[in-house]
């Protein structure tokens, strides 16, 4: 979705070219409205899943007065209807976006934070002259816009404002890159252009041409509930619950599973509404040390279901790699799964799919939540030490230099960070000062000491990770093929009862995740969660090395870049982080 | 690119308490959360009385941020202090926390103080010590005009080191659209569809006896003959020494019929009780601001209030309403009466209300003034 309000009003033709940017996401149906007196045109490309036939047609309208463009799905839009419906108005469609147009002509904005589920959209009312743009409390839609002396334009990614200017300014985002993996918020690979806070709108009244960022929900942690019992109980209705939404649509829906634990009991609780249709994804590897598919295979036969499995060998991933860098919004260490899993579950007929993503962040999944406490006693007694890091070889000694950074900044580059400062400056030819500059000043995060440590971990993983990392791969290397990510345990419901337990019961017993593990003991096999811990291991360490597409990249590279190539050859650099320089070569970042 | 600002915001009670100075802090931490959204700051906000729990699940901020002490005074100041001083502006939310901008003042002049002023805690004669201690604001923040003339008499702080904030509207106030319980409640209190329902939403306190409801009712006796249908709902909770004085003097004005209390009323059902009311009055003498004047205008009802106080800020000097001298009861009348012969004339004008008082025009101001001093 797009949209534009400006002076100039050539910007209808742009608008055509943005939207077509991300024709990949909305391959149904396409619709402009275009308002020259408000000097506005908002623009859509619809992926549709519930309401297939035309009346779900967007830029949508009601009682002549709102308009909205919208991406993603409202998974308690049946209670808001039938509640809209008792206070009177009457509904021409089966849609959602018919539900949040009439909730907003009654609760005006107090009705985003009625709305659950994943979504980003901009709302004009055309009476009082205002635009909203309005983005999910969990951050899982994206929506990014720019604001500035000719007016306001959005668009659900990063690659359609380079239709508006043709040479964007740029921000030093490859030194994010090179130490996250990833383009944190706020940053983005263009100036002036900024993500929408998660929970939040943007109210923008087009007469005046005055803006107002809003909060209407945010997410906190409190220690509520104590009772192993009753929040065992409770844990595994809310999810059984959210999963039963999140099937609702009117074309086919699937769920990705990993073999691991979340995605397993999403497919678990699925099955249960969803016997006649549902419909499971998953990949898996020749190789047999990072094949899961032993675990898949277990799942699958208690299931029952149809099972669609996919055996991704390195001739196949070599050839989409060139694929995969196009279909990156913004630049990304990771998503390549993603989007082979995606691409599969196209082919296969289907517009959604289920993941198990925020299982880890929510109940402790990640190795953080047992070092946190260690991070930060050493961030605290020992900071100005680990400079001397940079001298050491190990990569963990490196990366203890990103303790000097304040707050769980730092920390989080300690533990999630791809690259150290000196290395950054090396390979972008920089000063390391510079660096350490760009990486200290920005992003700008609160400090979050106040609660239990490991509930500090989740908020990084959450806010983070999670957020700027395998939210923003999911949707885009999703949309790419047309398919929409669910993702069931981010549903309101869910976070606020998982960030209201105390962390004594939450974060107890052995396993990662015991919680969960104990919440659904009843349908979980047993392998599942008692087994080692693979984590995100794929082969593509072996995969990139004898790709001659990478060859061909680095060939006439600089020596820095060689020798990353050598120690890469070498098994001295992981994957993940020769992957990033592979993008930064493959944009003309990195000599 | 510069560190990032550290704002300290400073607070006795943020939901503990029910008054308006706890509406300020909810709104202006809300205001603060939100900058830092967008720009670099941080900031921390510390409450001496409140509990931790009841923080949880507020609508206003995130709680990673909120620090509540729950009544332990010492060790709220001492937090705050240490705070204080590594922080580039603290903002104290009411006079009583003086002390601890005085001292962090003392130890990091660098420090920016403001200080938020409402009313009658700023009206009444101040200690020596504290009139002192004020040399250690930057700047004072009041609520009204009325509130910033007796600031500016404060020794040290002058015109130049003073400005006005007008309270706001609570963003999360419901919208009156459909459903709202308007015939149902005029049941409950016994009045009818053509009755003329006045309004009035205090705490009736016989040690606080300012609010003018007293003088209402006596204003009604001479209206009751020319407007038989006039009642008045009288809200919020009561001691029983103002309960019976009030029904003494209602008994004694002969108003038995026309006069209802409502006791206490929980904030759910405030929008059906402004819906139901023609009218709201208070013409009150102790206003430091009054949230409720513009709370009962967001909801469309015409307003009458006293011309003494802060009440006028809220009014918009009359442009919003009717302002009347509080201890002149024909005064009173007169207004109660231009109300009810036309009404329409007198519903107050929305826009320029939002434009005024609304959420976003606060924080436009409130941004203004952090970030001038």
């Amino acid at each position: 979705m797009v949209g534009v309000f400006s002076e100039n009003l050539e910007r209808e033709i742009c608008i055509k070219s943005m939207c077509n940017s991300m024709a990949h996401g909305g391959p149904d149906d396409e619709g402009f409205f275009y308002s020259p007196d408000d000097r506005l045109v908002l623009g859509n490309r619809r992926l549709s899943l519930v309401d297939l036939s035309k009346n779900g047609h967007m830029p949508m309208t009601f009682e002549s007065r709102y308009y909205i463009t919208y991406n993603g799905e409202i998974f308690n839009y049946l209670e808001l209807k039938m509640e809209l419906g008792k206070l009177g108005y009457n509904f021409s469609n089966h849609t959602d976006t018919e539900v949040i147009l009439a909730a907003y002509a009654q609760w005006k904005t107090l009705a985003f934070s009625k709305l659950k589920g994943m979504f980003a959209f901009a709302l004009w009312d055309s009476m009082e002259k205002e635009l909203y743009l309005v983005r999910d409390p969990a951050g899982i839609k994206p929506l990014y816009y720019s604001l500035n002396s000719s007016g306001l334009s959005f668009a659900s990614e990063i690659r359609a404002f380079t239709h508006i200017s043709r040479k964007p300014p740029r921000e030093p985002w490859e030194v994010y890159l090179m130490a996250y993996g990833h383009i944190p918020e706020p940053v983005t690979t263009i100036a002036g252009v900024k993500p929408l806070p998660k929970g939040c709108f943007l109210k923008y009244e087009t007469v005046s041409e005055r803006d107002s960022l809003q909060s209407f929900s945010h997410y906190s942690y409190n220690e509520t509930y104590k009772e192993p019992l009753d929040i065992r109980n409770r844990v595994s209705s809310v999810i059984e619950d959210s999963v039963k939404r999140h099937l609702v649509a009117d074309a086919p829906v699937g769920v990705f599973l990993s073999g691991g634990l979340d995605s397993g009991i999403v497919a678990l609780l699925a099955s249960r509404f969803e016997q006649a249709q549902l419909n499971t994804l998953s990949v898996y590897f020749k190789e047999a040390y990072y094949s899961e598919k032993k675990y898949q295979d277990l799942l699958q036969q208690k299931l029952n279901c149809k099972h669609h499995q996919f055996l991704l060998e390195e001739g196949e991933f070599n050839d989409n790699l060139p694929h995969i860098f196009k279909a990156m919004d913004m630049p990304s260490c990771d998503g390549i799964n993603t989007w082979f899993i995606s691409r599969h579950a196209r082919m296969n007929g289907m517009k959604a799919v289920l993941s198990g993503l925020g299982g880890d962040e929510l109940f402790g999944g990640y190795p953080s939540f047992s070092r946190m406490r260690i991070a930060r006693n050493l961030q605290d007694r020992g900071a100005n030490f680990m400079r001397f890091g940079k001298w050491g070889n190990h990569k963990v000694l490196k990366r203890m230099q990103y303790l000097q950074i304040e707050g769980i900044h730092g920390i989080y580059l300690f533990l999630r960070g791809l690259f150290s400062p000196d290395d950054i400056a090396k390979h972008l030819d920089m000063e390391e000062r510079q660096v350490w500059e760009i990486l200290s000043q920005s992003p700008v995060y609160p400090n979050i000491r106040r609660i239990h440590k490991k509930n500090q971990a989740g908020w990084m993983e959450f806010n983070m990770y999670m957020q700027n990392q395998l939210l923003r791969d999911a949707d885009v290397m999703g949309m790419i093929h047309g398919v929409e990510i669910r993702v069931p345990l981010l549903y309101e419901d869910v976070i606020r009862y998982a960030n209201s337990i105390a962390p004594s019961v939450k974060f107890q017993g052995k396993l990662p995740k015991q919680l969960l593990v104990d919440s659904f003991s009843g349908i979980l096999p047993r392998e599942i969660y008692d087994r080692p811990k693979m984590g995100f291991s794929f082969p593509f360490q072996e995969w990139l090395k004898s790709s001659s597409y990478v060859k061909e990249l680095l060939v006439d590279s600089g020596p820095v870049l060689k020798k990353s190539y050598h120690d890469f050859l070498k098994n001295k650099m992981h994957w993940s982080q020769f992957m990033t320089l592979v993008i930064l070569r493959q944009k003309g970042s990195l000599s | 690119m510069t560190k990032p600002k550290k704002v300290l915001f400073l607070t006795l009670y943020v939901f503990g308490a029910t008054g308006g100075i706890e509406k300020v802090c909810r709104v202006a931490a809300k205001a603060l959360f939100e900058r830092t959204l967008d720009e670099r700051m941080k900031v921390k906000l510390m409450s001496m009385h409140d509990s931790q729990e009841q923080g949880d699940s507020n609508r206003y901020f995130p709680t990673e941020s909120f620090f509540a002490f729950n009544k332990k005074k010492l060790s709220f100041i001492a937090q705050a202090v240490r705070e204080g001083r590594r922080s580039d502006l603290v903002i104290l939310s009411h006079i009583n926390l003086l002390l601890v901008g005085w001292l962090i003042k003392k130890i990091s002049p660098k420090t920016k103080i403001i200080l938020f002023a409402h009313g009658i805690e700023v009206w009444i004669e101040q200690s020596r010590r504290r009139k002192m201690m004020f040399g250690c604001c930057d700047h004072i923040c009041s609520v009204s005009h009325f509130t910033a003339r007796v600031v500016e008499e404060f020794p040290r702080i002058g015109k130049s080191r003073s400005s006005v904030l007008n309270n706001c509207l609570d963003p999360f106030l419901p919208q009156k659209t459909r459903g709202i319980q308007k015939e149902q409640l005029r049941k409950f209190y016994g009045f009818s569809d053509t009755d003329q329902v006045m309004f009035t939403l205090t705490r009736l306190s016989s040690r606080e006896r300012y609010k003018g409801y007293d003088k209402v009712l006596e204003a009604m006796v001479n209206l009751k003959s020319k407007y038989p249908n006039l009642m008045y709902l009288v809200a919020g909770s009561y001691d029983e020494k103002e309960k019976k004085f009030l029904d003494d003097q209602i008994a004694r004005l002969g108003l038995t019929n026309n006069v209802k209390f409502a006791g206490f009323i929980p904030d759910e059902t405030l929008i059906d009780h402004f819906s139901m009311a023609d009218l709201y009055v208070m013409p009150s003498m102790k206003e430091g601001f009054g949230i409720v004047f513009i709370e009962a205008m967001f909801y469309g009802l015409p307003v009458i209030a006293g011309n003494r106080d802060g009440s006028v800020d809220a009014l918009k000097n009359g442009d919003l309403g009717l302002l009347v001298d509080p201890l002149d009861v024909h005064a009173i009348e007169r207004a109660i009466e231009k109300v009810l012969t036309n009404r329409e004339a007198h519903i107050p004008n929305r826009s320029l209300l939002m434009e005024s008082f609304g959420f976003d025009a606060y924080k436009r101001k409130f941004k203004l003034l952090l970030d001038s001093v």
